[in-house]
């Protein structure tokens, strides 16, 4: 169906996460254009030829990044790790795409006003088997996070229950003591009387932007993937940082270096005397920055947002072709 | 035994049913559990850390099941459900086990005994040691050799110690993680109890019923109704426990080097006996009784013909006792430095009341790895 030269990114097909991607690629001037309908599961970019879009749910996402079918993908972090054995060996997480925020904790009931850690847990875990003679339930769909946080934690007495839809309702129905569960706000364990534990975050997730490395890299699919990931890395750039322009007289070697140990700004176009000087600096940095280039006899100050920074260095492309073979 | 002449040109699978022979006519029948088992009593008996090595799937009705990883808890089960329940019974067992473990197949051949119900522990321990290394060398393996250990004197001595409930929790589950005693006896404070200060200086000297009812009280004062999985009664108790570790400190020096000696002897079976039934004496502890158990074990072996002087006692050894209750063993051939164990085994008298049993049921056995047995003998594994 496909040559092995065509390029396929696996997008979420519903809900929050299809739109926000949507707006993710929109905003890097990658138009995703769905087939005929919203039902079509198969799409492109416009004005982009060799690309593919394959509308997917997040389950089908992470397995045909793992086994390589899909180059690239948008999906969360959890679902990663979770699902796929030796994750770092066969994706490779280019870059955080800013939704999709979510917690992977472990909870468990507000009345055990004697668990805050997961030392204590370990201990109520290990008394609780000896106890009843079975081990404490945890209700969770994340098999793999759970086993491999417990264990890092020392946490050995307890039994996995899965569990697949509301997880935060098992302990109160008796199916489970315990919970390991996603959480945005932390609201609905509330309402459910779960705490989170103060040392039981397993992972902060969020979506992702992620590469296969099994997948099918020829020169030319590669160099699909570099004009892809300049447009991202130039969104991504303009969008953490801002342009500052001031004029000042004088040499400004001296002026550029100390700014750019003070504030971590760049001079893009070099020391020439000519005209304002035009610094990019990360959002943050911006008004001190502004602040300082006052004080070094700057009677104004502008701050610009781009567009887009592109630059002959892809620091997203480069990620990925040092992980290829 | 007079059968080298022919084991020695016989096939790997002549072998196999050399060894098994042996076993079925020392009076052990053929046990044939199914292949595939429910993984709950798997996963409930050795915990989670076993799912990454079970070959798991699933029935329609959704029960989650799993390719036996070892053979042990099969026959258990089969003999449970069985009519002879309770009585004494020996199997024997011989066919493929399934463990995920990466670069390998994921199967292995697996042989070995149960005796089950025997009340005449000591006798049948030697037994079952004696029945595993005739088999191997009947089936023209080479003589192994033997280390001994013994977890029951370890809990025996941690319980005449008599240690808090929760140091006894701690040094067991130090263990099965594999830390050093000087690192279990490092943890101090209790998990977060260093934030509850305040709660366990309120509580110290209270009883159980004060306890309960200030934990009550904090939970009304919470606005906090439902209490999941463990009762009001069980947080203070852990309360109490964590009030009583902060006032006392643990376990005294003089105990701990006791439990240090303890595990630091090693050698000779007959001298290591000696070197303990010393060190209880010294420390005042009467545990005679568990170690003339020790002592009419290797008197049992030695008269079923056993080398004991060529034994290896090692107090560390199975010091995990999660799951083995008394003797442990293994045998590993000598002319391989880094092999893995041939043989391994031991007592298991939990493991039948773990399985549903209401009776006491002695339980003890052996198994042995067929594929490192002949693996490099004729070329054909």
């Amino acid at each position: 169906m496909t040559s092995k030269d065509n390029f396929v990114i696996a997008v979420p097909s519903k809900g929050r996460l299809q739109e926000n991607a949507a707006a993710f690629f929109a905003r890097a001037g990658l138009q995703l254009v769905q087939g005929r309908g919203v039902r079509d599961y198969r799409g492109t970019i416009a004005g982009m030829a060799g690309v593919e879009i394959a509308f997917l749910s997040a389950s089908e996402i992470v397995s045909h990044l793992a086994s390589g079918s899909v180059h690239m993908g948008v999906t969360g972090e959890d679902l990663i790790r979770e699902n796929v054995l030796d994750a770092d060996a066969r994706v490779e997480i280019l870059t955080p795409l800013g939704f999709g925020h979510a917690n992977v904790v472990v909870a468990v009931p507000q009345a055990w006003i004697d668990v805050k850690t997961m030392a204590d847990l370990e201990d109520v875990a290990s008394a609780f088997r000896a106890r009843r003679g079975a081990r404490m339930r945890v209700a969770t769909k994340y098999i793999n996070l759970t086993r491999t946080y417990f264990d890092q934690m020392g946490v050995a007495d307890y039994r996995i229950v899965e569990s697949l839809g509301a997880t935060e309702g098992a302990p109160a129905a008796g199916q489970a003591e315990i919970i390991v569960d996603i959480t945005t706000t932390g609201a609905t364990l509330a309402a459910n009387a779960l705490k989170v534990l103060e040392d039981g975050i397993i992972l902060r997730s969020e979506a992702n932007l992620v590469a296969s490395l099994n997948a099918a890299w020829t020169d030319v699919t590669r160099e699909t993937a570099r004009r892809i990931l300049s447009r991202i890395a130039a969104e991504e750039d303009a969008r953490t940082s801002r342009q500052v322009r001031a004029f000042i007289a004088g040499p400004r070697a001296r002026l550029i270096e100390d700014a750019a140990k003070t504030f971590a700004a760049r001079a893009p176009f070099g020391t020439n005397a000519d005209g304002p000087l035009t610094l990019i600096c990360p959002k943050a940095g911006v008004p001190a920055l502004a602040d300082w280039l006052v004080m070094q006899g700057a009677e104004h100050v502008t701050v610009e947002t781009l567009d887009y920074i592109f630059g002959a260095r892809n620091p997203l492309f480069d990620k990925l072709i040092a992980r290829l073979p | 035994m007079n059968t080298t002449p022919r084991v020695s040109e016989a096939t790997l699978d002549e072998r196999r049913d050399l060894l098994l022979s042996h076993l079925i006519s020392a009076g052990y029948e053929r046990a044939e559990p199914a292949i595939l088992q429910p993984a709950s009593v798997f996963l409930d008996l050795s915990g989670e850390e076993i799912r990454s090595r079970l070959f798991l799937t699933s029935d329609h009705a959704g029960h989650e099941l799993c390719l036996r990883p070892e053979y042990t808890i099969p026959v258990c089960k089969d003999y449970l459900a069985s009519a002879s329940r309770g009585q004494p019974m020996g199997f024997s067992y011989l066919g493929k086990v399934f463990r995920s473990r990466p670069q390998t197949s994921g199967e292995s051949t697996q042989a070995g005994i149960e005796s089950f119900g025997r009340m005449d522990r000591e006798a049948a321990d030697a037994e079952v040691l004696t029945l595993a290394l005739e088999a191997v060398l009947v089936a023209g393996g080479p003589k192994l050799s033997v280390t001994l250990g013994d977890p029951g004197l370890y809990s025996a001595l941690l319980e005449a110690l008599s240690l808090p409930a929760v140091w006894m929790r701690r040094i067991r589950r130090g263990h099965a993680r594999g830390q050093t005693l000087a690192r279990i006896f490092a943890t101090s404070a209790n998990g977060s109890s260093a934030d509850h200060s305040g709660v366990l200086a309120a509580l110290e000297g209270v009883d159980k019923s004060g306890a309960l009812a200030l934990v009550e009280d904090l939970l009304s004062i919470a606005g906090i109704s439902t209490v999941g999985g463990r009762s009001a009664s069980e947080i203070a108790e852990r309360f109490l426990e964590q009030s009583a570790l902060n006032a006392a400190a643990g376990v005294s020096v003089e105990k701990r080097q006791i439990i240090e000696r303890f595990l630091a002897i090693q050698g000779d079976p007959d001298q290591s006996s000696a070197q303990i039934r010393a060190l209880f004496q010294d420390a005042g502890l009467n545990l005679s009784a568990a170690l003339d158990g020790f002592d009419a074990r290797l008197g049992f072996m030695a008269a079923r013909g056993l080398d004991v002087g060529a034994m290896r006692f090692n107090a560390d050894f199975g010091r995990n006792i999660d799951y083995y209750t008394g003797f442990v063993f293994e045998a590993h051939d000598p002319n391989r430095a880094n092999g893995r164990a041939i043989i391994g085994g031991g007592r298991y008298d939990r493991l039948m009341a773990m399985l549903g049993a209401t009776v006491e049921i002695p339980a003890v056995g052996a198994g042995i790895w067929c594929d490192r047995l002949f693996a490099d003998q004729n070329g054909s594994v």
